[in-house]
């Protein structure tokens, strides 16, 4: 391997690591903010302006509380969990492609941190691991509302995770392709001249049982089950507090933007062109006249800020569910994901085979 | 224990919930609209901005006093008899005859009147008892304390300058 | 805590009345005998004594609980000047004064006519035109007879509107370091004046000026009140005109809990009313007694009640561990003493002429089976009484040379009195209830104390050799009878629950005995 290519490699490690987490505050903060809005409430608008800095207090909180393991905790498993819980969905990340590439000199950067053509296997090997770090918590606090938390979290991941992955089996059925590059390719056609050709549109039923899924799969409302106040008081995280904590809650909205991302590259055109993108490109190259490098830069940039803003829509549907919808119960949540989701899922599957099969 | 069993009759929309999901969705939207761009809330900004109750309403107790600064109360002990919650403990005594510019109206006095805020309930009646309307209820309603012993109130406290009510 | 079941003893009723007049008339048997005087009150019949007031007559059967009054006083004489008392009696020209009228047969009387009831109702609005609105600072509100009565008859509103009457002067003036009189609230009803001229015979309360003017004050300014029984004018004091100065501001009346009990603070046996809140005793009261105190009592035995709550009293057992005195448990302390008594010569037992009745009788038969060879005796050493025989009037009224209650009932129980008043065994146990003496004694003799005691008075011992105190309890605390200077019996049940680890007598004699 060349020297520049790993360094543009640890580059977009660094990169996506530091939007993800750079997001988070923001995202807390409208999660807050927003909610407020939707509840005719201010919110919080005390630190910083409009409260942009609660989000720093409370890493400052976080930071400065006592670190506190309880006294028969399981200590590896307990300092483990959220460790994985971070890294997980951060890992699931490395194949998400939020562009094309650039062109630098004689080199092109593939902005994806690694092009694999397995790619959506992996993602899906890794948003199957976030099932352990509730498993883990919840066993290692030796608490028993921990561990019931934990039971329920992973019965929850684990049912939805099937549907789920139906859902992404019917599109990887219509793409033929398991690489996130292709299947961006294969999205950014259109249908009948004005309809862009994305999952969505093409397998609407997918679309929306993926859709559901992963609202189950990161935990967020309506699926919320792990936790729950009035009964198992905070679920698989009780036992953890200060920045063992924020780890978790991290996790949370690292999974969230990984699943915007997925849902993004898979059902909604990717980083693939919104419409009028390309009418600014042709601009862009008549106004700066480029050369073919720097259409292809420029392009990368417009292909990040659609991928950008998809992610972001996504990720603000999170927020917006989460303050409308109220939460299943257990039993609901299962007849939800085992006897509709389930079999819509495979019922869809087998049509979308039959029509790729036939329209091919 | 008895079952009741309701049912309704659902339409095929209704069954999928999916419509019901977007009008939420909308309403919702519709308000995050409102609050983001017309700052359309119903939240008081609580130490900068107050809640007007009304003049009615009973808080935190107080004693009144006279020009010259001495307590009205004679120490009748009426508020004491009357007091559901016995949250009132005096001590009466004998008031002192020169620092006494009222005469034969105040021969007595509380040598310690305490209220024990923890135990009262707010009902008023010990302000409709006070024949010398010493003791009221403020419109005070800030009564958090930092130890128990703050939330004991006694003579001097009480004693204290109302405005307003008063 | 509590030990009132344990000396079973069928208590009187006793009637919590100021009322002198409660037997009925004696009908008499014999046909061919004069039948009784009738006088028709309210439309009953009502059989009479001859000489008898409509008041009397009326109290006697308790006619509408009673007829309203000021001046009248039943152990008093009549002054008829309240007008409060007034009723219609049929064929009179106007309203007759019922405590100066006498029955007469075939009077037709009514007391709760038009007419009397527009009387009172004047009568309570010319008392009230002085009076001051002053009932938050009276300590009488609650038991004053104008408040009752204003509540009864008075009118809602008055035409008065003048300023009212105030003595600069008498407004809180102490006529001795027992009473206080505030003359703005007097309704000149002169019991007071009546009761020191009749009663006590001290004439030390005089009524100064007529009229508008008219005035309480002590006879001898300088010399104030001095009969011994100044607690009894604020007892029936109507207003709050006179007040107790022991109880004064203490508490207010209606928080008191009132049970009938007997004053043990000397052989007369008063007997009287406990008033307490939460078992702490805040006054004594006198109770009409017909053959014991009438409706009076002294001023030494109203405050008799303080040695009770006194902070010095010892309410737990005490036991003697290198050279002082530690609480303990009654197991502990008979433990230890009764290794010293059987290895000791002698014992004797010293009872107090305090003790009840059932108390001396229970320790004379069960003592002896618990200490071997125990000497028993009483002795009361108060006023250098020995025996009942002693005992003499202090005046014409209630008080007793002999300070302790039940001096005949001990010396009915079979005890002795102590030999030369002085103690000689080597272990003497002293028994009393705080009101008894303490014998003579060696100063090095061993003692070990029972019943009642105060640290002041363990001090004051000649002998500082105590082995141990037994924690007793108080006679308004148990039950028991006493047996008076007169030779009557009184019972009385505990009026105050014991505040302590104080025990009755046969709690620790069964205690003693389970020792072994």
């Amino acid at each position: 391997m060349e020297m520049f290519d790993l360094i543009a490699v640890m580059a977009k490690i660094l990169f996506v690591i530091a939007i993800s987490l750079g997001v988070i505050p923001f995202l807390v903060w409208f999660e807050r903010r927003g909610s407020a809005w939707m509840q005719g409430r201010v919110g919080p608008n005390r630190i910083g302006p409009f409260g942009l800095l609660q989000t720093t207090a409370d890493v400052i909180k976080f930071v400065c509380k006592e670190d506190f393991v309880p006294k028969n905790a399981n200590k590896f498993f307990y300092h483990m969990a959220p460790t994985v819980a971070l890294v997980a969905p951060l890992c699931a990340m490395a194949v998400i492609p939020f562009g094309s590439y650039l062109v630098l000199g004689d080199h092109t950067v593939n902005l994806q941190i690694a092009n694999m053509n397995t790619g959506v296997i992996f993602i899906l090997a890794f948003a199957g691991l976030e099932v352990y770090p509730i498993i883990l918590a919840g066993w290692a606090s030796n608490n028993k509302y921990s561990v019931l938390g934990a039971l329920r979290g992973s019965a929850q991941i684990v049912s939805y995770e099937i549907a789920m992955g139906l859902a992404l089996l019917s599109m990887l059925v219509v793409y033929g392709s398991f690489n996130p590059h292709e299947m961006v390719a294969w999205q950014n056609e259109t249908i009948f001249g004005f309809l862009p050709r994305w999952g969505a549109f093409v397998n609407p039923i997918g679309a929306l049982v993926f859709w559901i899924a992963i609202f189950a799969e990161t935990n967020r409302l309506p699926f919320d089950l792990p936790e729950g106040e009035s009964e198992i008081v905070a679920g698989y995280h009780l036992e953890y507090g200060g920045m063992k904590f924020a780890a978790f809650f991290m996790a949370e909205y690292v999974a969230m933007i990984m699943a915007s991302g997925l849902i993004s590259t898979i059902y909604f055109g990717g980083y693939g062109f919104l419409p009028g993108m390309q009418t600014i490109l042709n601009l862009a190259t008549e106004y700066f006249s480029l050369g073919v490098a720097g259409v292809q830069n420029v392009k990368a940039l417009l292909e990040f800020t659609s991928f950008f803003s998809k992610v972001s829509f996504f990720m603000f549907v999170f927020v917006w569910v989460r303050w409308t919808l109220p939460r299943f119960r257990f039993d609901q949540l299962m007849d939800l994901g085992w006897k509709i989701l389930f079999p819509l899922s495979l019922i869809n599957l087998i049509l979308v085979t039959l029509g790729v099969y036939f329209l091919n | 224990m008895g079952t009741v069993n309701i049912s309704r009759k659902y339409t095929a929309t209704q069954k999928t919930y999916l419509w019901a999901i977007f009008i939420g969705m909308k309403i919702t939207f519709k308000r995050l609209l409102q609050g983001f761009f017309l700052r359309k809330n119903n939240t008081i900004q609580y130490p900068e901005e107050r809640r007007d109750y009304s003049q009615r309403f009973r808080g935190m107790h107080f004693i009144s006093v006279d020009k010259n600064k001495t307590e009205n109360c004679t120490a009748c002990y009426l508020c004491q008899t009357v007091c559901p919650a016995e949250c009132i403990h005096i001590i009466a005594d004998e008031r002192d005859e020169d620092n006494n510019p009222d005469g034969v109206k105040k021969e007595k006095r509380p040598l310690s009147f305490d209220i024990d805020a923890l135990r009262c309930c707010f009902c008023g009646f010990c302000e409709e008892a006070c024949p010398k309307d010493a003791i009221k209820l403020s419109r005070n309603y800030e009564l958090a304390v930092t130890t128990r012993d703050d939330a004991i109130y006694d003579l001097d406290f009480l004693k204290r300058d109302v405005k307003g009510r008063g | 805590m509590s030990n009132t079941t344990e000396i079973e003893i069928k208590m009187p009723k006793v009637d919590l009345n100021y009322s002198s007049f409660k037997k009925p008339v004696q009908v008499s048997a014999d046909p061919a005998a004069k039948p009784n005087p009738k006088v028709t009150i309210d439309g009953k019949v009502y059989d009479f004594a001859p000489g008898d007031t409509i008041m009397q007559v009326a109290e006697r059967y308790k006619i509408h609980e009673e007829i309203p009054r000021y001046c009248y006083h039943p152990g008093m004489p009549i002054a008829g000047s309240c007008r409060m008392c007034t009723v219609e009696v049929e064929k009179a020209p106007k309203l007759m004064t019922s405590c100066s009228t006498p029955a007469a047969d075939g009077m037709v009387v009514h007391t709760r006519s038009e007419k009397v009831v527009k009387s009172r109702t004047g009568v309570m609005e010319f008392l009230l035109t002085n009076h001051p609105l002053d009932c938050p600072v009276c300590d009488k509100a609650g038991e004053c007879e104008l408040q009752d009565y204003n509540f009864e008859y008075g009118p809602m509103t008055s035409n008065f509107k003048e300023e009212k009457r105030v003595y600069e002067d008498s407004t809180t003036k102490k006529l001795s370091d027992k009473v206080t009189l505030n003359m703005n609230r007097c309704v000149h009803c002169e019991r007071c004046v009546r009761f020191t001229d009749d009663v006590t015979k001290t004439s030390d309360l005089v009524m100064l000026n007529r009229g508008y003017k008219k005035e309480l004050a002590a006879a001898d300014e300088e010399r104030g009140l001095f009969n011994d029984y100044q607690g009894c004018l604020t007892d029936f004091c109507p207003v709050g005109a006179l007040t107790y100065n022991d109880f004064r501001f203490e508490k207010r009346v209606w928080f008191l809990e009132k049970k009938a009990s007997i004053c043990d603070r000397c052989s007369k046996g008063c007997n009287i009313e406990v008033h307490s809140e939460k078992d702490v005793v805040y006054r004594y009261m006198p109770i009409f007694n017909e053959q014991v105190n009438q409706h009076w009592m002294c001023d030494e035995g109203r405050s008799s009640y303080q040695s009770l709550s006194n902070p010095l009293r010892i309410i737990s057992p005490l036991m003697k561990y290198q050279d002082a005195l530690h609480s303990t448990s009654i197991e502990t302390l008979l433990g230890s003493i009764s290794k010293e008594l059987q290895s000791a010569s002698s014992v004797e037992l010293v009872v107090g002429t305090d003790a009840t009745c059932e108390e001396a009788a229970y320790l004379k038969e069960k003592m002896p089976e618990v200490i071997k060879n125990i000497r028993l005796s009483y002795y009361n050493g108060t006023n250098n009484v020995t025996t009942s025989k002693d005992d003499q009037k202090l005046d014409n009224l209630l008080r007793m040379k002999d300070k302790t209650a039940n001096t005949k009932g001990v010396e009915e129980t079979g005890l002795t009195a102590l030999k030369n008043g002085e103690v000689s065994s080597e272990i003497a146990i002293l028994f009393r209830s705080g009101r008894a003496g303490i014998p003579k004694m060696k100063a090095d003799q061993k003692l070990i104390l029972w019943g009642v005691w105060t640290q002041e008075e363990i001090k004051a011992l000649p002998s500082k050799n105590i082995l141990g105190v037994i924690a007793g309890l108080s006679t308004i605390e148990k039950i028991g009878s006493f047996k008076n200077t007169d030779g009557i019996l009184q019972k009385f049940a505990p009026a105050i629950v014991h505040r302590g680890n104080g025990l009755s007598v046969k709690s620790v004699v069964s205690a003693w005995k389970s020792l072994k």
